[in-house]
């Protein structure tokens, strides 16, 4: 958090929105976006994407595997044992398994959701600002050396900021 | 025509953000009302019943039980799958309906998710219990063990549903949980305690609502969801198949699954509906659950009913249709007439019957009738669970087996001490923790609610 971030403050999504826009127009990076609840605009904006659905696929395949393998090894190769004649690799694996994939994915892909976003009970909240849990719009701009502070402020103002502070 | 809202104004009163944030956390911020206090004063009082129970049935045994040897599963299996069934309704709710996009679900999922999760701690008891020696519990696990090593019997029904309601109730309280973090983290910030803001503090996990944080989250969420679904559906099938794989007239039908996870999310609606009306009353939160979201599950109950008419019926016709002498005894002769009547019938009037009402405008708008329903509705599932478990077991293919059921003390304790648990679940619940999902009801604001100033929000 060395750093130093200009912040623009909002309390309208649409102003937001188009305040993004603008500033993206010009050439200007904008570092992150924080508000009190998903907008999928904003998502498209900053041309976000993640991976947890292929990982998520991946936890399903691992999931699969081991539990058929794990079926099997105790129950064909370990300790092979009869009940009413019917095969030892069965068919009514397929419900363990069922089960068992979808334990695998639920818990792995929290998991990798909590690691990823480096967060846990007890973590500290990288960024403060009064309200942006409730009804208050961030957009986060890493101020560097060559930056024109004073023409993203007049932007930002221009396009309904209700503050432009830096952090 | 064709852009007609079917659901019309979701939240009331034009709300502002902020004042959503308010609303919600208002009943956390003031003191505890009188009746909070009277009510986890009689949970209590409940639980320790149940304590009472559960310690007679472990230190003396399953001997303190009403059952015996022809009807080895009483109220213990009852019980266990109608709390199983109750605990249906999160999964009903918050995953079905966020993945067919309903957005009504946002007033009500958080509760509903709440109850699941209470539900299915419940749930599990039974058949713990059911055991007897509960110290041995760890046996159901396959695990590497020095008597052979022998491992469980994965062809077992009993043994899926070890697997599938761990991992129900894993995935439930999860899917909960994760909903909860950005609304843990409105508390936090408007915490004016140092305590309070510690605690919240450390249960938010450190949230701030970045744009990649939202995105994760939603697709985590998603993902879950998916999951989640099948996963309710397998969960009651797989209680069903205890019954239905057996041999056992009036269990062994092909129209068990359905049957139970159709009843399950009956019965499960049902109690979202009780206590949304109390949550609602209770709180003020008219505007967040409006008549619209009341009629919305009563409409759905309406549909459910029908089924589990269909499904009575089926039962009843295809035992005749079968000609097979076990099952047409079984349904004629001990649940349509016969010593059961009395639990058949309840149970038919108050599941297939009773619900109907709900086709008049008027009962459906009447919060005391619509609120009487949702409670008949689940007595109606614990008679069909009555009617399933006692009915056949009593009188088997072996009359000099025949024997009756009436369940011990111990039993009906333990009964009411898992009422207890859950009335203790849900108030503390309605105490310290958001009841709705703050930022999902924020989603849905703009799209479905404001009607009077629309020009200036588009």
């Amino acid at each position: 958090m060395n750093n130093q971030k200009i912040l623009g403050i909002y309390d309208d999504e649409n102003k937001l929105i188009s305040s993004i826009q603008s500033l993206q127009d010009k050439g200007y990076k904008v570092k992150d976006v924080v508000s009190p609840y998903p907008i999928e605009k904003v998502f498209e904006l900053l041309k976000l994407k993640t991976r947890l659905p292929a990982l998520a696929f991946l936890y399903a395949i691992i999931g699969l595997i081991g539990t058929f393998g794990f079926l099997y090894w105790t129950s064909v190769i370990n300790y092979p044992l009869v009940f009413g004649g019917k095969p030892q690799n069965t068919l009514s694996f397929v419900i363990v398994i069922f089960v068992m994939v979808i334990f695998v994915v639920v818990s792995l892909t929290l998991t990798s959701f909590f690691i990823a976003e480096k967060k846990g009970p007890g973590a500290k909240p990288g960024f403060e600002y009064p309200g942006i849990s409730d009804d208050k719009y961030v957009i986060i701009i890493d101020k560097t050396q060559d930056l024109d502070i004073d023409s993203i402020n007049k932007l930002m103002k221009k396009e309904g900021a209700i503050e432009v502070t830096e952090q | 025509m064709y852009n007609k809202e079917v659901r019309g104004v979701l939240i009331q009163g034009n709300k502002t953000y902020g004042q959503i944030t308010s609303d919600v956390l208002a009943p956390q911020e003031r003191k505890a009302p009188t009746w909070w206090f009277i009510a986890m004063f009689v949970s209590s009082v409940m639980m320790m019943v149940g304590l009472w129970a559960i310690y007679t049935t472990v230190s003396v045994g399953i001997g303190t039980w009403g059952v015996n040897n022809s009807i080895a599963w009483g109220w213990g299996i009852i019980n266990f799958v109608w709390w199983i069934g109750i605990g249906h309704a999160g999964t009903a709710f918050s995953i079905f309906l966020l993945i067919l996009r309903q957005k009504w679900r946002t007033s009500i999922n958080r509760a509903a998710e709440a109850m699941t999760v209470v539900a299915v701690l419940c749930a599990g008891l039974f058949p713990l219990l059911h055991m007897g020696r509960i110290w041995i519990g760890f046996m159901v696990m396959p695990y590497p063990n020095s008597r052979g090593p022998l491992w469980v019997n994965f062809n077992s029904p009993l043994f899926w549903d070890v697997v599938a309601i761990s991992t129900y109730l894993m995935t439930s309280a999860t899917f909960w949980y994760l909903g909860m973090i950005p609304d843990l983290a409105s508390v936090r910030d408007r915490a004016t305690s140092k305590v309070k803001k510690a605690i919240y503090g450390f249960m938010s996990f450190g949230w701030v609502g970045t744009a990649k944080s939202w995105l994760r989250f939603e697709t985590a969420a998603l993902i879950l969801g998916g999951m989640a679904a099948p996963l309710v559906i397998a969960v009651h099938s797989i209680v069903s198949m205890d019954f239905a794989t057996s041999v056992m007239a009036g269990w062994h039908t092909t129209v068990f699954p359905p049957y139970f996870v159709i009843g399950a999310i009956f019965s499960g609606f049902a109690m979202v509906l009780t206590l949304m009306i109390i949550i609602r009353k209770a709180f003020k939160f008219q505007d967040y659950v409006t008549e619209g979201h009341l009629q919305a599950i009563a409409k759905i109950l309406t549909f459910i009913s029908l089924i589990m008419g269909t499904a009575y019926t089926t039962e009843i016709f295809i035992a005749w249709y079968s000609g097979m002498e076990g099952e047409i005894y079984t349904f004629f002769h001990n649940r349509i007439s016969g010593d059961h009547t009395k639990a058949f019938w309840t149970m038919v009037t108050c599941n297939a019957i009773i619900p109907q009402f709900f086709w008049f405008k008027k009962v459906r708008s009447n919060i005391t009738l619509v609120f009487i329903i949702s409670i008949i509705i689940n007595i109606g599932m614990w008679f069909e669970r009555y009617v399933i478990v006692v009915t056949s077991l009593s009188k088997d293919y072996l009359p000099a087996a025949w024997s009756s059921y009436s369940p011990s003390i111990v039993e009906v304790g333990t009964y009411v001490g898992t009422l207890g648990i859950f009335g203790i679940g849900v108030l503390l619940f309605i105490r310290y923790i958001p009841m709705m999902a703050i930022s999902e009801l924020k989603t849905v604001l703009k799209g479905t609610s404001i009607i009077t100033n629309k020009k200036d929000h588009e």
